[in-house]
């Protein structure tokens, strides 16, 4: 069962597949939407589990489509960094449930939308999938349309005021971004004469000159960053990620920015076994600038009163984190960096889906709105503050062990001074955090009516829940499962 | 202020994207990499190995077909995407008046009756050819996407002709999401064949005994994308002009 | 350098066109024309990877008894066909949501929509 060779294609087709029938199962009535859209998710995740289970067992493995050997085929490659589906399942499957009830509340979206919102959420989901597990660079482009697309309209889903307008403002950067990458794949078509990326990092090492590869990995970076919403190319995600219905906040936020990485890591891949360019000046730049995000993020989370909105200033805080830890490219940093990919998604679906949970029962989403509503809705407050002092980094929680790692990697680097960034941003994140526990537990309420709401529904207060406990207890293990492959990524650069 | 950022910024990304492309190997001559490497294995073999004298139809159905699958889902995405923004609640009838009398949405000018009743009789005339497209991609210029684009503006042609009462019955609602999905149903279907063939999800059988089943395969393929990209393009202009 | 520049000029060409599109975004008010530029900027790409194809005097990649070499690169065709496609896609759900604005807020001027946030 475990070695069947198949599983590398069912993982990626199953969920597209689905979501293409998703409208034809719906016909009859739409209450069968969300009910499918739970059993492909099902049946991706198992199909996962497999797949990490042989990659745990034997190390990366390939499939190859049509019987082609690459590179005159696509190549379906799974490794360590691939493992990060798992992630992309469980918070797949849990936001479908989540959505079950959500999606039907929201009072401006026509009844006659919802499949497509399945329908759109698969995409998205199976387009993650196959970004991750690809090991082709056109392929990898392809995956990232339709993830992107898909996630362009999920924002515009809400039906709110300006919802249309963040998801164009999003679209019209993000397509610029698409644009960037597929330029810079037919830069490195141009110059290797390949798409498979290890053929093309193998010929690059011979490719001369290195003005084209060099100006390929600059747009690669940029285009793949605006993805992942570094700053200063971060504009487009507080709006986007905020106005979002819950759960596709919780997708947007904890998975689909973190492709931005994964793409990077990529990236990072081909052109440290090349080895033709020195990669010193970029990674300068890029922990500069993640050094930037963590701080300004924080910074203007603090000034929020809306809840997602603050959420969705954290989140650029964090990439600004995981960056950092790939550009200081030392071992524990670049292992912290990885395994913060998958933390900060587990934490920040915590928080965007017990968000959710407040804005479900109280229609509200300000701090000043919600005061006091630790009360009435304890569970959900628990969840929140969980994912509050895990995001801060406080041992033994799932947040901790990342930023541990990378503080280190900075004292390794010799570059004291962005382990203190760190700490500082840390600081700012601990000062919003505490105002929001402080609102919820400990003012009085400016809405009376907060007091009376009840506890949210199964099918909302289960995945936050679920994931908070995840929260405390799964820490170290993305750390461990993580090591070979970043040790791998740094081997050839000696370091 | 703002245009001197512009101007920053054009330049910023000009004189890198110059200094890249200046040094890329010279265009035009079959010693760039670009012809020696997969290139020149496609053009070597591609027309025996991939079944398709056209190779770029063999590189698009047969080495690369996971992309070609991965591509129709983004028109399949696209239509969903648009659905998901443009669907509304069912208007009141009033309302519709209203904005009609505030001149809103003006009506349509009438279609003369000269270009009616040319698109009419070139109607069947142009079905013709895009089934043509559709069928001949893998021997001349052509194939799925190309004819279903010409069968989806020969639909919205008709529709503006005709109007949306008469073209509308041509898509039926329940046979409509499947019209909508087949190019990646089509995909599904003959990658699992292949898989069941060759060992190789989207596997093209190679001997030439079942020569005839990598044709219809190719051509289930084929028509599968025609089918589905006019579908997609015919729904998302009727959900746009209802708007 | 200038006469690299020179001896790719097909590559020189796609990047000019590149940049014209980045202006029009920045610089236009206008979603629709915003958009317009994004479609600039697409057709660039795909011209740039089409010149990459292309050899001199070479005939199309279809084989066949009058088929004679050489012939330009088959795979940057079968890559612009899907970005074609993708393009496409993205220009679809564009116009969609320009449309909604339009319902929503009576303007698709970037500022005045800015001002009503």
């Amino acid at each position: 069962m475990l070695a069947w060779p198949h599983w590398l294609v069912v993982v990626v087709l199953v969920p597209l597949l689905g979501a293409v029938l998703t409208p034809v199962v719906s016909l009859r009535s739409r209450h069968v939407a969300p009910w499918w859209a739970l059993g492909v998710m099902s049946v991706t995740s198992t199909a996962a589990l497999f797949l990490i289970l042989r990659v745990a067992a034997e190390g990366p493995f390939s499939y190859l489509p049509g019987g082609w050997v690459p590179p005159y085929g696509i190549e379906l490659r799974f490794d360590e960094f691939s493992a990060s589906i798992s992630v992309i399942c469980l918070i797949g499957w849990l936001a479908v449930l989540y959505s079950l009830r959500y999606v039907e509340w929201l009072r401006e979206v026509p009844k006659q939308r919802i499949p497509y919102y399945y329908s759109l959420l698969l995409l998205n989901l199976g387009g993650m999938i196959g970004f991750v597990i690809t090991g082709d660079l056109f392929n990898m482009f392809v995956f990232l349309e339709i993830l992107s697309l898909s996630a362009y309209a999920l924002v515009a889903f809400s039906g709110e005021h300006i919802a249309e307008m963040a998801a164009f403002k999003y679209l019209l950067m993000g397509a610029i971004s698409s644009l960037l990458v597929l330029f810079s794949v037919g830069i490195l078509f141009g110059v290797t004469g390949s798409l498979n990326m290890a053929d093309v990092a193998t010929r690059l090492a011979s490719a001369e000159p290195v003005a084209p590869a060099a100006l390929a990995l600059g747009m690669l970076t940029v285009g793949l960053m605006v993805k992942a919403a570094l700053f200063p190319v971060h504009i487009w995600l507080p709006d986007a990620h905020a106005i979002a219905p819950s759960p596709i906040s919780a997708v947007l936020s904890g998975l689909v920015v973190k492709i931005g990485i994964i793409g990077m890591i990529r990236v990072y891949q081909i052109y440290n076994s090349a080895n033709m360019i020195d990669l010193h000046m970029l990674n300068q730049t890029l922990v500069w600038l993640g050094a930037i995000s963590i701080v300004m993020g924080a910074f203007f989370a603090i000034f929020q009163d809306d809840i997602k909105l603050m959420l969705a200033y954290s989140t650029i805080s964090n990439i600004g984190y995981i960056v950092m830890g790939l550009g200081l490219s030392t071992n524990s940093s670049i292992i912290g960096g990885s395994a913060h990919v998958f933390n900060h998604a587990l934490i920040k679906a915590t928080l965007f889906f017990a968000a959710g949970g407040l804005i479900y029962r109280t229609g509200y989403r300000t701090l000043t709105d919600l005061r006091g509503i630790g009360r009435s809705m304890p569970l959900t407050c628990i969840a929140i503050s969980i994912g509050a002092i895990s995001i801060v980094g406080i041992p033994p929680t799932a947040g901790f062990f990342c930023k541990w790692y990378i503080a280190l990697g900075a004292f390794e680097a010799d570059q004291p001074f962005f382990g203190f960034a760190l700490i500082f941003g840390a600081l700012f994140i601990f000062i919003y955090y505490i105002r929001m526990v402080n609102a919820f537990y400990f003012q009085a309420p400016t809405r009376p009516e907060i007091l009376e709401v009840e506890e949210a529904p199964a099918s909302i207060l289960f995945p936050t829940l679920l994931l908070a406990v995840l929260c405390l207890t799964v820490g170290p293990i993305p750390l461990t499962f993580i090591k070979p492959a970043a040790e791998l990524l740094l081997a050839p650069l000696g370091g | 202020m703002k245009k001197a950022f512009v101007a920053a910024l054009l330049i910023i990304t000009a004189i890198p994207l110059l200094i890249g492309v200046a040094a890329l190997p010279p265009h035009g001559e079959t010693t760039a990499p670009v012809h020696t490497h997969i290139s020149a294995r496609y053009l070597m073999r591609g027309a025996e190995e991939a079944g398709a004298d056209n190779i770029v139809t063999g590189v698009l159905l047969n080495y690369r077909g996971l992309d070609t699958a991965g591509e129709v889902t983004v028109i399949f995405t696209a239509l969903v995407a648009g659905l998901a923004v443009l669907i509304t609640r069912r208007k009141e009838p009033g309302a519709k008046a209203d904005s009609a009398a505030r001149g809103d949405v003006p009506a349509p000018p009438p279609v003369s009756p000269v270009v009616s009743f040319v698109v009419q009789l070139l109607a069947p005339f142009i079905a013709l050819f895009a089934v043509y497209v559709i069928l001949n991609g893998h021997v001349t210029p052509g194939g799925g996407f190309q004819g279903g684009a010409i069968l989806g503006a020969l639909f919205i042609a008709l529709t503006i002709v005709l109007g949306e009462g008469r073209t509308r019955s041509l898509m039926p609602r329940l046979a409509l999401p499947w019209m909508q999905g087949a190019a990646l149903i089509s995909f599904v279907v003959v990658g699992v064949l292949g898989a069941g063939l060759t060992g190789y999800f989207l596997g093209f059988p190679a001997e030439a005994s079942l020569h005839l089943v990598r044709e219809l395969m190719m051509l289930v393929l084929e028509a599968g994308i025609g089918l589905g990209g006019a579908a997609i393009f015919a729904t998302l202009f009727l959900q746009m002009e209802a708007e | 350098m200038l006469q690299a520049l020179w001896d790719n000029l097909d590559y020189v060409a796609p990047v000019v066109l590149f940049c014209i599109g980045l202006y029009i975004i920045i610089a236009k008010n206008n979603l629709i024309k915003k958009f317009l530029g994004l479609n600039i900027m697409e057709t660039a790409v795909f011209s740039f990877i089409i010149a990459l194809g292309v050899v001199d005097g070479g005939d199309a990649p279809i084989m066949g008894a009058d088929a004679r070499a050489p012939f330009a690169s088959p795979v940057p065709q079968a890559l612009v066909l899907t970005g074609i496609v993708v393009a496409v896609s993205t220009t679809a759900l564009a116009l969609s949501l320009i449309i909604r604005i339009y319902r929503q807020c009576g303007t698709i001027e970037a500022d005045e929509l800015r001002e009503m946030e």
